[in-house]
């Protein structure tokens, strides 16, 4: 009876070993020789950086795989590269693409789900090693309007901060950046009525906007709203939230205590010679707001979590993934693969990090960061505000929501009415919404 | 005797026969020569354009979709009888300009010419009106005023840039001090590249020191103060010009229409084109005149010196050359300006598209801007080309309105 068993056991074995192999197609895939194109968006300093990591893999990884790595622009470059290629065999092996771009990519099927490379025995992550991603970073990538397919892998984030003078804060007579947009507005008003002592310049701005879709975003979370209800798949821009957030900044305008910005990095330029009090912008921005303020009033200043209404800071990280496309072969999408496990290893991690002053995507990393952490304490900062995270929509076509979120913003902050603005806004993203998401299959 | 004459007889037949396979000869020659252009125009200029046609017949987003049609076409211009309405006012308005032309060039018909003519004018008149508010009501009224903000954009810019660089040329053409120098610098602006002008453009005319941005003047505002005159937004001003120049004046007007019982007021399209529109046309005007300025000196340089010397010895004063002699014997040089200019201004897109602020809404999204959005931004693939196929039948009729009526002005000497 027991040797009965025994050989069902086997034989049922024999039966199964293969047919859950065949579950993942990536097993048993020999990736030997392959070249891959990698389409990025990185120059200078990172795209040096990249390179280096790129000349690292190709130089030792065992399969004698080539990563090409491509720059194509800016993020709307690359974006306005792909579409033309899009499902095609032009596409690159592999692209830096922001969630909602990957979400338009795949309404074509154009790239791969990774769940299988993931997951994957032979290819995959340990459990331990996939614990040492930050989870919120990886789920940012998986798209529940594609069955929860993971169509990212990310290699960094940022997150958006609001830069503050601190010597003008003590010239005002406040111990510390206010919490609440209401200390806010009094900070602002007080910093447009008070000069900074050191300013190169006679204007004073107590807060000089940013028009972009990520402030917007950024303001709503911090006033304890969304701009998208993920389950019913529509965006809320018309939200209570939404409508107090926009009405608290036209009402700083109004008041005279903050100011649009006008050029592109004038708010980081007007905040370098001491006149804009405080401004929003991405975490990667610190050292470019060091350089402004060192070439301009030189004065101590730092980085804070937007005022907020919530208990706890809410903030807006963001950053693209890597997707791997459909084209190519099996092989080539797992020799994809393969780089960009190099590309988030903590080696390379650390040294991505060091140089583009991005937050990694590993937990190990950032414990190895420490004396990154002590030279820049803005970034260990901004660092600290990781735990508060949450992201922007990832859905197709919010590119073309973006410019409607800027033009909105635009008109509530020269005078038109905020909610009928939003509910414009709101119908007009839920539209393109719906058109873009009828295109799926 | 018989063999001589079937001999003769067969002797021109050969000739014949050689004359037509040289005759072959030669053609299968010239189309071997033209070959390679016919192909590479075909390839990568008929075959696009076919194929956008294609792609406008279906629904075709990020995939191809199903057939659709005309739908797009339909949907843009919103009824098919509005817009044959609006074309064929157009056409009126094209027969009207013909005899117009032909009753002054016979003397009886005069009278009957000029009758014939404000009839045609009247119908074009109302076939245009009605069929323009009914499309701009049932169609795509964004694509529809993006159209009039492309005239708006070509009509303000190709006039003045035109009359600038005639002034310019005729003075560079006299003889001055430095003129290879000023030529140099007039041309310049077109050698510069367009994106990277536009963007030191757009810091000249920066709202800073409006009550949108407070803090130091930008360059405009700097010789708007200088004039006395207030801060403006510029780039970042989405009314139109003339509301800001005369904005109490309209408002009176308005209310004096509505006091009439009048519904129509003067507002929206009908005020021209905005203030960031209009910064976007000096950046147009800005970087063509030099071009047109080295155009019309080639120009001057063919015109016979002996025709001033006579016309100086007849007493003829300086304005009067130059009205008589200089623009006439130009008007080639101006013909071919403007028909270039317009198509380039239909076409404009890269100043635009850097110039553009969320600021001035859409008020300086041209056909272009548009269609480039369509395509890129809502990635509606087919949308986007029928989108080009009306804007290519824009400027299809502006090109033939132009040969039509201009091109019969032109003076060859």
């Amino acid at each position: 009876m027991r040797r009965s068993i025994l050989f069902l056991g086997l034989l049922a074995g024999l039966v199964l070993t293969p047919a859950l192999a065949q579950e993942n197609p990536y097993e048993g895939v020999d990736p030997s020789g392959q070249t891959v194109t990698f389409w990025h968006v990185h120059d200078g300093p990172n795209g040096e950086v990249l390179e280096e990591i790129v000349q690292e893999f190709n130089e030792t990884n065992e399969y004698g795989i080539t990563v090409v790595a491509e720059n194509q622009g800016n993020y709307g470059d690359l974006f306005q590269k792909m579409l033309p290629v899009l499902a095609t065999d032009d596409m690159p092996q592999m692209l830096l693409a922001y969630q909602n771009q990957a979400a338009t990519y795949q309404l074509a099927d154009a790239l791969i789900d990774m769940r299988p490379l993931v997951e994957s025995e032979q290819w995959g992550y340990s459990e331990e090693e996939l614990g040492d991603f930050f989870e919120g970073f990886v789920k940012a990538d998986v798209f529940p309007s594609f069955g929860g397919a993971q169509l990212g892998w990310p290699p960094n984030r940022s997150m958006e901060v609001m830069f503050y003078n601190q010597s003008w804060l003590e010239e005002l007579g406040y111990d510390e950046f206010p919490q609440t947009p209401e200390e806010f507005r009094e900070v602002a008003c007080a910093a447009a009525e008070n000069p900074f002592s050191d300013a190169q310049g006679e204007a004073a701005i107590g807060y000089e906007i940013s028009v972009s879709a990520s402030t917007f975003a950024s303001w709503v979370f911090a006033f304890g709203g969304d701009i998208y209800d993920a389950e019913n798949n529509r965006y809320t821009y018309d939200s209570p939230e939404a409508i107090e957030a926009m009405n608290f900044l036209q009402g700083l305008i109004e008041d005279g205590c903050a100011a649009i910005e006008t050029e592109q990095y004038g708010a980081q330029a007007n905040f370098g010679i001491g006149t804009t009090f405080t401004a929003t912008g991405s975490s990667v921005g610190i050292p470019y707001y060091e350089r402004a303020v060192e070439s301009g009033a030189n004065f101590g200043f730092d980085v804070t979590a937007f005022p907020h209404t919530t208990p706890d800071p809410a903030m807006n990280v963001y950053g693209p993934s890597v997707s791997i496309t459909q084209a190519g072969t099996p092989e080539s999408q797992l020799a994809a693969w393969l780089f960009l496990k190099h590309y988030t290893s903590p080696e390379a991690q650390a040294k991505w990090a060091r140089v583009t002053n991005y937050f990694p995507v590993r937990e190990s990393v950032a414990e190895n960061l420490g004396d990154y952490f002590e030279a820049n304490p803005k970034y260990a900062t901004a660092f600290e505000l990781l735990q508060y995270g949450t992201a922007e929509p990832a859905t197709p076509g919010y590119d073309f929501v973006r410019d409607l979120v800027n033009e909105a913003m635009a008109a509530i902050f020269t005078g038109d009415d905020v909610e009928e603005t939003l509910t414009d806004l709101n119908e007009e993203s839920n539209d393109i919404l719906l058109d873009q998401l009828s295109q799926m299959q | 005797m018989e063999k001589l004459q079937q001999g003769k007889a067969s002797r021109p037949a050969t000739r014949a026969v050689g004359r037509t396979g040289h005759r072959f000869g030669e053609k299968l020659t010239a189309y071997l020569f033209i070959l390679p252009s016919v192909f590479l125009i075909a390839v990568f200029g008929l075959f696009p354009i076919g194929y956008a046609f294609y792609m406008s017949l279906f629904r075709w987003r990020i995939r191809k979709g199903g057939y659709i049609g005309f739908e797009h076409y339909s949907d843009l211009v919103g009824s098919w009888g509005a817009a044959l309405a609006f074309a064929v006012g157009l056409a009126a308005l094209l027969v009207a300009h013909w005899l117009w032309t032909s009753a002054f060039s016979r003397e009886g018909l005069r009278r009957w010419g000029r009758f014939i003519v404000a009839l045609v004018l009247t119908a074009a008149g109302v076939a245009i009106a009605l069929g323009w508010s009914t499309m701009m009501r049932e169609g795509s009224e964004e694509f529809l005023a993006s159209l009039v903000r492309t005239l708006f954009y070509a009509l303000g810019t190709i006039p003045v840039q035109i009359a600038l660089a005639l002034v310019l040329a005729t003075l560079l053409f006299q003889k001055i001090r430095g003129k290879e120098g000023f030529r140099m610098i007039y041309f310049l602006p077109y050698v510069t590249p367009q994106v990277a002008a536009a963007v030191v453009f757009a810091q000249l005319f920066s709202p800073r020191g409006s009550s949108l941005a407070p803090g130091s003047l930008s360059p405009a505002n700097q010789v708007l103060a200088f004039l006395g005159i207030e801060p403006q937004r510029w780039l970042f001003e989405p009314r139109p010009l003339l509301e800001l120049l005369f904005g109490e004046q309209i408002t009176a007007f308005n209310g004096w229409l509505a006091s009439l019982g009048v519904a129509w007021q003067l507002d929206g399209l009908w005020l021209g084109p905005s203030l960031a529109l209009v910064s976007i046309i000096i950046f147009g005007v800005w970087t063509y005149t030099g071009l047109n300025v080295v155009i019309f000196l080639a120009g001057l340089g063919g015109i016979p010196g002996e025709l001033y010397e006579a016309a100086e010895i007849d007493g003829a004063n300086s304005r009067q050359k130059f009205w008589s002699i200089t623009v006439p014997l130009l008007s080639p040089v101006t013909y071919y300006l403007t028909l270039l200019g317009f198509i380039g201004s239909l076409q404009a897109f890269s100043q635009l598209y850097v110039m553009r602020t969320p600021f001035a809404r859409d008020t300086v999204d041209t056909a272009s801007i548009l269609i480039f959005d369509t395509f890129y931004k809502a990635s509606n693939f087919s949308l986007a080309a029928a989108q080009s196929f009306l804007l290519f039948f824009v400027i299809l009729f502006v090109t033939i309105t132009q040969q039509r009526v201009m091109g019969k002005q032109v003076f060859y000497g």
